[in-house]
């Protein structure tokens, strides 16, 4: 549901904020955020407690997918850093030789709530690590839905304006540093939808996402895969994409 | 029948596992030795986990059934056996992370291995992680950080406990998502986990 498109910030800025967003929660996903990369070898039991947390998320409202997004015409790149209208500047490399052909950025955050991770917090307190485990590793995946499903809004709306969406980026990968969040979040009115940083450019709720997503004529959109083979942990995060079809052995 | 239970905890069957601990505390079965029975499955379960057999959530699923075996086996252990702990670790997210997961993680596999588990908690500044050293005596120390900037605060905490006069007296781990060899120098750590097994593995190997 678009809840509401205005000018919000800035100099006429167009914010869309978008609510009741469905979350794809497939469980090979689901499997991979539990640190699981060989699904076929799960024990039932942990098969079925993710079933019964799933059940409670639905029962309990747990997740309240929501995200919010402007889109910036680019007016310049240098070797370090990228400028938009209404004198933004985002300093980040990566950014910079990622998007030689981004006409616009898309400045985009989200969150499934504090309702999850409150629930993940006393399940760890009241001594049940499993079951808060289990449920923080649905969270990592209702975010990565909710990425998915951001990134599609805007390319659709890209894509009227016959422009393409490239891949979207992070702050806190290589060439992104994570102290641009803070620009991020000046970009965007975040707080509106219950989202704020914390002294270490953290976001709250944990489970948000910020990203940025260049707009085009002739954008390069890269693989899951290759954006974790970039990483500096790609040789040991639990969570990387192999490719789109060997992430989880089967 | 011994070994049984061994198999039970090492194959993740928590109702054999439990129905085995009591039909042996019926029996009349020491609880210790049922205890060791089951601190024998753990050992493989650890070992399943580091050849990639088992993953994190089975890791604390075979955790949790040794939980639930020691409080059946507990009122049947001597005073003594009941508060005996290997040893004392303090364990916190340092200042400017507030991540807690993979902390409490390590602090729930650290309690379950028999240590003696002191949580500050997150965002814990280098003095308390001094303070709480002096009050216990904790010969271990774990910082936890996930972000890169957690990284200086490790290294704040480390020069902490060194300016206290207390850095000979403990072993310090760090652990979190990107910690490596290299940060382990920066911060002056003495050893880094990249997983809760390898913390319980690093404290067992400096008692």
């Amino acid at each position: 549901m678009r809840e509401y498109s205005g000018n919000r910030i800035g100099e006429e800025k167009d914010v869309t904020i978008v609510r009741d967003i469905h979350l794809n929660l497939e469980q090979r996903q689901i499997l991979r955020r539990e640190g699981i990369r060989r699904q076929s070898s799960v024990r039932p039991e942990i098969i079925a407690l993710i079933d019964e947390l799933l059940l409670n998320i639905d029962a309990e409202h747990l997740l309240e997918p929501v995200c919010a997004y402007a889109i910036y015409p680019v007016s310049g790149i240098d070797h370090d850093q990228l400028s938009l209208s209404g004198d933004m500047v985002l300093h980040a490399p990566l950014l910079a030789s990622a998007l030689p052909d981004a006409e616009e950025l898309a400045i985009v955050v989200g969150t499934i709530g504090p309702g999850l991770e409150k629930r993940v917090t006393e399940y760890l307190g009241k001594g049940e690590p499993l079951r808060g485990l289990l449920l923080d590793g649905i969270g990592s995946a209702a975010v990565d839905s909710l990425s998915q499903q951001a990134c599609q809004l805007i390319q659709n709306e890209a894509s009227l304006r016959g422009y393409q969406a490239g891949s979207r980026f992070s702050p806190g990968i290589t060439g992104f540093p994570i102290t641009e969040q803070w620009q991020l979040f000046r970009m965007v009115p975040a707080d509106e939808i219950g989202m704020s940083l914390a002294a270490s450019g953290l976001m709250v709720p944990r489970k948000s996402v910020s990203m940025v997503i260049g707009l085009g004529q002739k954008m390069v959109v890269r693989e899951r895969g290759e954006a974790c083979a970039r990483c500096n942990l790609s040789k040991t995060c639990l969570y990387r994409w192999e490719t789109d079809n060997q992430h989880i052995e089967a | 029948m011994s070994g049984e239970l061994t198999k039970a905890i090492a194959d993740l069957e928590e109702n054999e596992a439990l129905r085995l601990t009591r039909e042996k505390l019926d029996s009349g079965v020491e609880p210790q030795l049922i205890l060791e029975e089951s601190r024998k499955g753990m050992e493989i379960v650890g070992q399943r986990f580091g050849d990639g057999t088992y993953f994190l959530p089975e890791l604390i699923f075979s955790a949790e059934i040794l939980k639930e075996i020691t409080e059946i086996v507990k009122p049947k252990l001597t005073q003594e056996v009941q508060t005996e702990r290997l040893g004392k670790c303090i364990i916190g997210t340092v200042a400017g992370d507030i991540h807690d997961i993979g902390k409490d993680i390590v602090v729930f596999m650290l309690d379950v291995n028999g240590f003696e588990v002191h949580d500050l908690g997150v965002d814990v500044p280098p003095q308390k992680f001094v303070e709480k050293i002096q009050e216990t005596g904790a010969a271990i120390v774990g910082l936890s950080g996930f972000l890169t900037l957690a990284f200086d605060s490790m290294k704040e905490t480390v020069d902490a406990v060194k300016a206290a006069g207390l850095r000979d007296k403990v072993k310090i781990m760090i652990g979190g998502g990107q910690i490596d060899d290299e940060i382990r120098k920066y911060s002056g750590a003495d050893a880094f986990g990249q997983d809760a097994m390898t913390a319980v593995s690093l404290a067992k190997g400096w008692l």
